[in-house]
């Protein structure tokens, strides 16, 4: 079943150019978007639970070979990330379409969302380090251009920042292929993985903490992430929203796949665990300090990328697994919440919290559709993100990190507190109609496909705090393979 | 069990659903779980009177070992009754309470949710678990204080009771962690049967005991219960004073019988902070005037108390303890029902306002005395079984100096308890404008029934000890592990406890006589108004923190971010290979002399670039870089390497060019010295750590190149001669597929924003 690796990447891509003829007609459009995503989500899942049953699976592109030509992997830390990132996808698209100012109205929306699609799951699947910068350019060539859509000069003007410092972490990372080449010979990962130890450590260490600061900046870590909060509150809501759930993710993912492939170290790592506790602590810090949802949202996001940094940087499986299943459960909530943010937006016309107030008194379910995820991104039981935080607080303890872990639950009192910023200043108060412009007469307040793509993702985070036993098992087999590298090579080049 | 839990949700979401139909009614279908809960305890009953228990377990996340773990003891049963039994009579005075309103849905909702979770703490086995019910009590306690958000008080007094709860959970669930690891369970029953020991353990259970102690608003953490009184009269009954205040002193119980020997400081530790806090909030009740808040300090100085009697660990001063938690269930749920009455008709709570309430609603007076009689412990009513056994418990175990404090504190209870029945209900001369009785209508008897149902069982239990007797001592041995234990009796004789009792109440009856002498004492005590308390501090100073780290790190400014950016980049790997980096041996640095002469063109261009005053020429001599670096393709053998780099060049200039019609011609003067050298420094930094870099890693190369495999096998696998063809079109022809579509999307995207141009891009110009 091999031939279904390659789907995830291929289909988004076909439909794009498909979606690139329909120039001009919304509604076909619109279909090959659902149909291709749905179909993605199917392969998606199929390949995931083929890896749970069978084991991980490679495909060899062209049938070259891993040195000369390219192999894409689809083991279960990546098929995992790629069934809920093409989830993730497939909802947005649905409100992207059921929103009526924000939505999907430019003709290029859909192709280049499609391409969008198509990178972030060849970055997830690809076994190669120069083809994982493909999928990257691939992925960010497609969000430059969701960024500026519409061209408002609030976009653009942001627009620069996101493009320069991407262009330059991708200057960066072609520099660090390179080096990493001219180093070993080669860009194949399991090919890599087998070389790096026979490299004097001082270039193996260096090699390492280049990728560390180029997937860094994607990752939005800390002192790497000045960008992210200053461009992603401007774009549109669909846009902002996917953005926020998949594109740090996806450098997060790149950090694991490589610190533990080719630079995996014996016992915590005090770099690691330092980078994590400054990024929660700045991006709660910077969250506090706004008052407009999405800046706040956004803040947050750099804010939980520490948590995952946190689990990676204590290099064990149950360290790895809290960090897998906090990304699985972050995408799902974060996704959701700018979701909810966005038909805030969309009701009000405005995300300041000054001059929002009354939101549940006037649109309820709305509220409840916040709520939720503000809680478990908070880390509040019984919800998704306990379990997570409460997996990284045991892996911790168990590795005898007081001073991180103690770092992590005051964050998480923090983040508390910042999501009561958003809750008392929006959502309490009085509300008044006429703020309400263009809120839908219902309890809601929105278009019926916004709230349902929005609601599914909220029972999808409650299934997750549910089913978090299974879930949490699935979350530390992949650890255990991310840890055992040489099941990756032997997968890889054969035993 | 599981089942009552699963209950309460399934109302807590049927509740809101139904809430418009029913209206204020919906608080009869809330009712449902609790009368289900009480009909399972009396069946449970025989199963664990005298010390026994019943467990069932399920899974959640065995990897984490968080597991739904219930137990329920006679301890958990009493507790648990007193969650659904106050629950009905509170629900069924908060319909009459909310009478007429439609917009209950939420708070029926949330309450059910919190009256669940309350019944998870008692049952909770697992340590983990009991953390998931806490803090589910903490975030309903904070949308029930904000069920009025349109009030900012409220708003803040939600925020508040969240964060000094939140915080304790959180501190908490560090120690349960710390505990559950150092014992090699999370069970709780499993802890207290072999106890773990040893510094974790002593940590953890410190960082426990601050999260029961911010639960359950012991001092210098019970700020937060008085202010929570902005939530409506119901919600005050049965959070902050009946259920969730009660759940720090329920686990304070649970673990002092075994950690009161093992952690050093648990009894110094824990009484002190359950004496200052009787005394606190004996002192402050005095001092009010809202009668609400008098009776929030009461209830913060009995939970004091409370904790003074469960914390030490012996068994006779828990079997007091318990009887008092239930005796100040029972009567304090009625004084606030009865503060929510008087409300609701005078329309005021202000004691200096309220006079002759006693004559126009006599039977709200009645249960109002039976229940302060409970309170300050007079015969006939349950409070003073509980105070007798309390007296005779401390006098046996206890310390002299606590015993004394816990005197003090009952006169003070004295004290304010008939100021409280004074202040509502006593003719007394009021000013003329303040004159409220004449307005005030009757209750209906179904609001004022729960009070009086819940008043007669104070003095059923009160003159009948064997009836609540059996449930205490039950429940005594299932926390204490022993059974010897004393019993409730009505009349001990003339022993030095009823001496105590009666010392308490003399002073407490001169407290109040001398009321004006106390007031004045306290008045000029009292710290002036408007002083920050610790709390705003903190508030504020983290705003102010959060404020200025991110003004410094979050400024805006494309050049600050890029340098920072440049500057890890330099000094993180560097830092590595300067430690015990080497250079290779021996280094070639060109092929040949044109190559030189290209590279030197590059350099040149480079520079000129980055000292060029004008964008356009920066832009220019960018391209030129390029350009160069293709010339340098070509010499290499690889025509179409260069190709797709003259293309790629000249997209970018194109969109360059685009970018560049809306900026300044020129770019801003560098203004100082300093700027310029740090940029030097960054961008030279940059070039000599590349350079140094690349230099090290070909030569640490030992393995074979990839290229020369590619180079092999071109001709006979490929089928060509150019082997960069080869490599584009087949060996990683995916690779070309996602650099044609990045190349696709560019153009779209340059397209995408000239069409926006052109329909004029909405309004005012870009990069302005």
């Amino acid at each position: 079943m091999n031939v279904l690796v390659p789907l995830p990447v291929v289909l988004p891509l076909l439909a794009a150019a498909l979606s690139l003829a329909a120039y001009g007609r919304t509604t076909l459009q619109r279909a090959i978007g659902l149909v291709t995503m749905t179909a993605t989500c199917a392969a998606s899942a199929t390949l995931l639970t083929l890896v749970i049953r069978d084991g991980p699976m490679s495909a060899d592109l062209g049938g070259w070979g891993p040195s000369i030509g390219i192999v894409l992997v689809a083991d279960l830390f990546a098929v995992v990330m790629l069934a809920v990132s093409s989830a993730m996808v497939l909802a947005v698209l649905v409100y992207a379409i059921g929103s009526p100012a924000t939505g999907d109205s430019a003709a290029l929306f859909h192709p280049v969302y499609l391409v969008l699609a198509a990178g972030v799951s060849a970055s997830f699947l690809t076994g190669d380090l120069f083809n994982l910068f493909v999928a990257f350019e691939v992925m960010l060539s497609a969000s430059y251009v969701l960024m500026t859509l519409g061209g408002r000069a609030e976009q653009v003007r942001s627009g620069m920042t996101y493009v320069v410092v991407s262009l330059l972490a991708s200057t960066l990372f072609i520099t660090a292929v390179a080096l990493v080449y001219a180093a070993t010979g080669t860009v194949n990962l399991a090919e890599l993985a087998v070389r790096m130890p026979d490299l004097p450590p001082f270039v193996r260490d260096s090699l390492g903490l280049l990728l560390l600061v180029v997937f860094g900046i994607k990752a939005a870590i800390f002192p790497l992430f000045f960008w992210l909060p200053d461009s992603y509150p401007t774009a549109p809501t669909p846009v902002t929203a996917i953005f926020a759930g998949l594109l740090t993710k996806v450098g997060v993912y790149a950090i694991i796949r490589t610190q533990m492939l080719l630079f995996q170290s014996d016992g915590p790592s005090p770099l690691l665990l330092s980078i994590a506790g400054a990024t929660m602590l700045v991006g709660v810090l910077g969250a506090i300090a706004q008052d407009d949802i999405k800046r706040i949202l956004s803040f947050h996001i750099v804010s939980q990328i520490g948590y995952m940094i946190l689990g990676l940087g204590l290099f064990t499986v149950a360290g790895l697994a809290a960090s897998i299943f906090y990304i699985v459960h972050h995408i799902i909530v974060k996704t959701t919440l700018f979701l909810v943010g966005g038909i805030v937006e969309q009701a009000t016309g405005t995300g300041a919290l000054r001059r929002l107030s009354g939101v549940a008194t006037r649109m309820p379910v709305t509220a409840v559709l916040f709520l939720v995820p503000a809680l478990s991104l908070a880390g509040l039981p019984p919800f998704s993100g306990f379990v997570a935080k409460l997996g990284l607080v045991e892996a911790g303890l168990a590795e005898h990190r007081h001073v991180i872990i103690g770092v992590s639950l005051l964050v998480s009192l923090l983040t508390l507190f910042s999501m009561t910023k958003i809750w008392g200043g929006a959502f309490w108060g009085t509300a008044d109609e006429a703020a309400f412009v263009n809120a839908a007469p219902n309890r809601s307040g929105a278009p019926a496909l916004m709230i349902a793509p929005t609601a599914v993702l909220v029972a999808a985070s409650l299934a997750v705090a549910l089913a978090a036993g299974p879930l949490y098992g699935v979350a530390e087999s992949a650890a255990e393979s991310l840890i055992d590298a040489g099941a990756y090579v032997r997968l890889v080049t054969g035993p | 069990m599981i089942g009552l839990l699963l209950l309460y949700g399934g109302v807590a979401l049927l509740g809101p659903a139904l809430s418009r139909r029913l209206g204020a009614r919906v608080l009869f279908l809330c009712l449902v779980p609790h009368i289900a809960t009480l009909a399972y305890l009396v069946s449970a009953w025989p199963r664990v009177a005298g010390g026994r228990s019943i467990a069932e377990s399920h899974e959640w996340v065995p990897a984490l070992s968080l597991g739904v773990d219930l137990r329920l003891d006679a301890f958990g049963l009493l507790m648990a009754g007193i969650i659904s039994g106050i629950g009905v009579a509170v629900f069924f005075y908060a319909r009459w309470y909310f009478a007429g309103r439609s917009d209950l849905g939420l708070f029926a909702g949330v309450i059910t949710v919190f009256a669940g979770s309350m019944v998870g703490v008692v049952m909770a086995d697992n340590l983990l678990l009991l953390y998931v019910f806490w803090e589910l009590t903490s975030v309903t306690s904070y949308l029930l204080i904000g069920i009025d958000h349109q009030k900012g008080a409220a708003r803040a007094a939600a925020l508040k009771a969240l964060l000094i709860t939140g915080m304790g959970g959180l501190v908490m669930l560090g120690g349960f962690v710390l505990v559950g690891r150092a014992a090699g369970t999370f069970s709780l029953s499993g802890i207290l049967a072999t106890p773990p020991s040893g510094a974790t353990t002593t940590v953890g259970i410190g960082l426990v005991l601050v999260g029961a102690f911010t639960k359950s608003a012991q001092v210098p953490f019970h700020s937060w219960l008085p202010g929570a009184m902005a939530a409506p009269t119901p919600v005050s009954a049965y959070l902050h004073s009946a259920t969730m205040v009660k759940a720090g002193v329920y686990l304070i119980a649970r673990l002092a019988p075994v950690f009161a020997t093992v952690v050093w400081f648990w009894r110094p530790v824990v009484l002190a902070a359950g004496v200052a806090t009787m005394l606190v909030g004996g002192y402050r009740a005095l001092r009010e005037t809202d009668l609400k808040l008098l009776l929030a300090y009461g209830t913060v100085s009995q939970l004091g108390l409370m904790v003074v009697l469960v914390g030490a660990g012996y068994p006779d001063l828990t079997f007091a303890g318990a009887a008092l938690i239930l005796a100040h269930s029972l009567f304090k749920a009625v004084l606030f029902m009865v503060v929510g009455i008087v409300d609701h008709a005078a329309h005021t709570r202000d004691l200096r306002r309220l006079h002759g309430l006693g004559r126009r609603m006599p039977l709200v007076f009645a249960v109002s005395v039976v229940a302060v009689a409970s309170m300050v412990g007079l015969p006939a009513a349950l409070g003073f079984l509980a105070k007798e056994a309390a007296y005779e418990a401390l006098l046996h175990s206890g310390n002299p100096v606590v015993t004394a404090a816990v005197v003090v504190g009952s006169a003070l209870t004295f004290a304010y308890g008939a100021r409280f029945l004074w202040g509502a209900f006593a003719d007394k001369p009021v000013r003329k404008e303040d004159d409220v009785a004449l307005e005030v209508a009757a209750p209906s008897p179904a609001i004022v029934l729960p009070s009086v149902v819940l008043s007669i069982l104070t003095l059923v239990l009160g003159v009948a000890p064997a009836l609540g007797g059996k449930l205490v001592t039950s429940a005594a041995t299932a926390v204490g592990r022993t059974t010897e234990l004393p019993k409730l009796v009505l009349w001990h004789g003339f022993t030095p406890a009823l001496g105590l009792s009666g010392l308490a109440i003399a002073v407490g009856v001169a407290l109040f006589l001398r009321r004006g002498s106390v007031d004045r004492l306290q008045s000029r005590l009292a710290l002036p108004a408007g002083l920050t308390t610790p709390y705003e501090h903190a508030l504020s100073l983290l705003n102010r923190v959060a404020d200025r780290s991110t003004g410094v790190m979050q400024n805006g400014s494309l050049p600050i971010y890029v340098g920072v950016i440049l500057l890890t980049v330099v000094l993180l790997p560097t830092w590595r290979l300067a430690t015990d980096g080497r250079l290779p041996s021996r280094i070639e640095f060109a092929d040949s002399p044109v190559q030189a002469l290209v590279a030197l063109v590059v350099v040149a261009a480079a520079i000129g670039c980055a000292r060029a005053r004008r964008r356009f020429v920066a832009v220019l001599l960018l391209g030129a870089v390029g350009f160069a670096v293709a010339v340098l393709f070509i010499m290499q053998g690889a025509p179409d390497l260069a190709l797709t780099q003259l293309l790629v060049e000249t997209l970018a200039l194109v969109i360059f060019v685009l970018v560049l019609r809306h900026l300044p011609e020129q770019f801003p003067r560098r203004s100082s010295r300093l700027a310029t050298g740090l940029r030097l420094g960054v961008a030279g930094g940059v070039g000599v750590f590349v350079t140094a870099f690349a230099i090290i890693a070909a030569g640490s190369r030992t393995h074979p190149s990839a290229g020369d495999g590619l180079v092999e096998r071109a001709l006979p696998d490929g089928g060509g001669r150019n082997v960069v063809n080869v490599i584009l079109t087949d060996f990683r022809a995916f690779d070309t597929v996602g650099e044609i579509t990045v190349l696709t999307v560019a153009a779209l995207g340059i397209i995408g924003l000239l069409l926006a141009r052109a329909d004029g891009g909405e309004g005012e110009e870009p990069g302005k």
